[in-house]
């Protein structure tokens, strides 16, 4: 088989013994030496598939293909893979040096102990923990372990790597320094790897491709610009982009789409950017911050209720038809809170979905 | 400052008071004690003839020789047994909680109303033990009235009681590892016998180390069992005599608590100097 589908996932379903759907009818696939994000909110299914792709649970029906190879049937340890768990699970009375020399040494392939050691510090060397060789995890810092985990998971030189959200023990900035050296190791390794995160930055800044989950059925598989571009439905849209996109009730009619104190021409938009002809009725119009701005000739009159610093940006709050929206504009822009101002979206960058959250336009 | 530590005092005064009327004069006064002879309302200072007629007592050292051994042999027979069988209830049987409570049932019941009905299961002729060991054609030793089994019924006795409180601990400390460890260890294909020799039992050192000092001073404080066992005896002939039997009979049958508290002393000082060198070993092997 093909490079193209080294981890493959066909119509992946798993149902807990309490009835509880926790993955509905999944099927993706990954590319050989890829880093793919699997992100979601909280329950949404994505530890459950690495679980299932782990072995272990085991799914309630569908496939799953490693180079072509169905290993639905086989067991955790032929599966070929390094799992890190989200709080590392390092032994507490070995040293670093037989953590990582851990796989090595038991089951039934295991290796003489010289050899075995010699394989673990070439890892760890990777990691960048030879210096820590003979301390116990207690002694390391949140970011010391999490290598430590890492250079256990790659040591008996698995197939694919699954990390199920490694990073969520860590403090922010640690967390920014330890995701690139996350990405740097698994190229350098070379290691097709599937990385569960909440945390969409995270996923936009190290996944090679993202796969957006929701109530267990995938909502967008595709590269991370385009859940800013072009999410596939309302879900995605407001799931992905910080501040969170603006949402404002339209109907269309008499060729117009109207809202509270404001209303487009059809004619206006891009006419190939429309999914489908659309009829007459509610829709939901979604903008994100940074294209609807101030502007002498907008359409859009609002009462500026706050202000939020982010950075090198602010945020202008503002209530539409009962819901708070948000414009995102440069730091030195003349506005205070209280001000009255116009602002002006970029027709070309809004996104229309039905109410039941199909992207239209 | 002042005022505080005044308070200090005031808060500390009941444990302080209490601990000095308890503990702390009781050990001196038994320290006094083993250096005079005569009863208890007339006692004159005797030097060390106490200790003398100690050290040439030779049912002294049968008793410190019997409560040694039940030491040596009930203690790491006992725990293995508990590791065992803790083992197999936390993982490999359901209604776990059922049977921790029927373990720890015996740990509850007072020890002379068990050594009652065990010296009926031990009973040479009609006993339970011998029934079950005369269906499977084994020997069926006189339990009870041979002096030569004395210090076997003890230690059976004693593994059989030292279970319970083991086992109990034993299941908390299991339920305390982190099940993850069995997972990560199950994706490298590890065995029973490698997840048991490299994550459970280094995992249970700290729980095994409290528990062997605590078997260790409760062996050889070994008393109760033996006055159950043998009807208020030390067994035929006093052969199963121990160390705290032979400081009660020296008090209160012979009459010469001079004699029993140099004992005591002499029991203290063996206790202790074990707990020390225990300590220094199982520091040793938790810096490994």
């Amino acid at each position: 088989m093909g490079n193209d589908k080294f981890v493959e996932v066909k119509n992946l379903k798993k149902v807990y013994n309490n009835g509880h759907e926790a993955i509905k009818d999944v099927s993706f696939s990954v590319k050989k030496g890829d880093l793919v994000c699997l992100l979601g909110p909280s329950g949404c299914g994505k530890t459950t598939i690495l679980n299932i792709l782990a072995g272990l649970l085991s799914p309630t029906s569908g496939d799953i293909l490693f180079d072509g190879k169905s290993v639905v049937k086989t067991a955790p340890k032929d599966r070929h893979i390094g799992y890190v768990f989200q709080n590392y699970s390092l032994y507490p009375h070995m040293s670093v040096l037989q953590n990582v020399m851990f796989p090595l040494v038991v089951g039934k392939n295991k290796k003489p102990k010289a050899e075995a050691k010699k394989i673990a510090e070439k890892y760890m060397k990777l990691a960048q923990i030879s210096d820590l060789a003979d301390q116990r995890p207690h002694n390391l810092s949140g970011g010391q372990q999490q290598r430590v985990a890492i250079a256990r998971a790659l040591v008996g030189e698995p197939k694919i790597l699954l990390m199920d959200e490694p990073l969520s023990n860590l403090d922010a900035r640690l967390r920014l320094k330890i995701r690139e050296e996350i990405r740097s190791l698994v190229k350098e390794v070379g290691i097709t790897t599937l990385f569960v995160t909440h945390d969409q930055e995270e996923a936009l800044s190290i996944g090679d491709k993202i796969i957006l989950f929701n109530d267990g059925v995938i909502q967008q598989d595709d590269l991370g610009q385009n859940f800013y571009l072009k999410p596939n439905n309302y879900f995605v849209a407001n799931f992905v982009g910080n501040p969170v996109i603006d949402n404002f009730k339209v109907k269309k009619d008499d060729g117009k789409i109207k809202a509270k104190d404001f209303e487009i021409n059809v004619d206006d938009l891009d006419q190939d950017r429309f999914k489908r002809e659309i009829p007459d009725g509610d829709y939901i119009l979604s903008v994100r911050p940074e294209n609807i701005l101030p502007d002498e000739n907008g359409g859009l009159p609002v009462h500026v209720d706050d202000i939020e610093l982010i950075g090198r940006e602010r945020i202008l709050k503002f209530e539409h038809d009962g819901k708070q929206a948000r414009s995102l504009v440069d730091l030195e822009a003349p506005i205070k809170v209280g001000d009255d101002i116009k602002l002006k979206m970029r027709l070309d960058r809004i996104f229309l979905f039905t109410p039941d959250g199909e992207r239209v336009y | 400052m002042k005022t505080n530590q005044k308070k200090a005092w005031l808060f500390l005064a009941p444990t302080i008071i209490f601990v000095t009327f308890f503990s702390i004069y009781p050990i001196l006064r038994a320290f006094v004690m083993s250096f005079q002879s005569g009863s208890l309302i007339n006692l004159s200072w005797s030097g060390l003839s106490n200790y003398q007629y100690l050290f040439k007592d030779p049912e002294f050292w049968l008793a410190i020789k019997n409560t040694a051994l039940y030491a040596l042999i009930s203690v790491p027979i006992g725990l293995a047994i508990s590791i065992l069988l803790a083992w197999i209830i936390f993982s490999k049987v359901k209604h776990k909680s059922f049977f921790e409570t029927t373990f720890f049932m015996p740990y509850v019941t007072s020890t002379i109303a068990i050594g009652i009905v065990f010296r009926y299961i031990f009973n040479g002729d009609y006993g339970l033990l011998n029934f079950v060991l005369r269906c499977l054609h084994l020997p069926a030793p006189i339990w009870i009235d041979d002096p030569s089994m004395s210090l076997t019924t003890i230690i059976i006795f004693g593994i059989w009681t030292s279970l319970a409180f083991n086992i109990v601990i034993l299941m908390g400390a299991l339920r305390n590892i982190d099940p993850n460890f069995y997972t990560v260890a199950d994706m490298y294909g590890a065995s029973g016998a490698e997840k048991f020799w490299r994550i459970t039992m280094p995992e249970l050192i700290p729980t095994l180390a409290f528990l062997l000092t605590m078997n260790i001073i409760g062996a050889f404080k070994v008393y109760t069992s033996v006055y159950a066992l043998f009807n208020g005896q030390a067994g035929v002939g006093n052969s199963g005599t121990t160390a705290v039997f032979y400081i009660y009979n020296k008090f209160q049958i012979v009459g010469t608590p001079g004699v029993a508290m140099a004992a005591t002393v002499v029991l203290f000082l063996i206790i202790l100097f074990i707990t020390f060198l225990q300590r220094k070993m199982m520091k040793k092997i938790g810096e490994n």
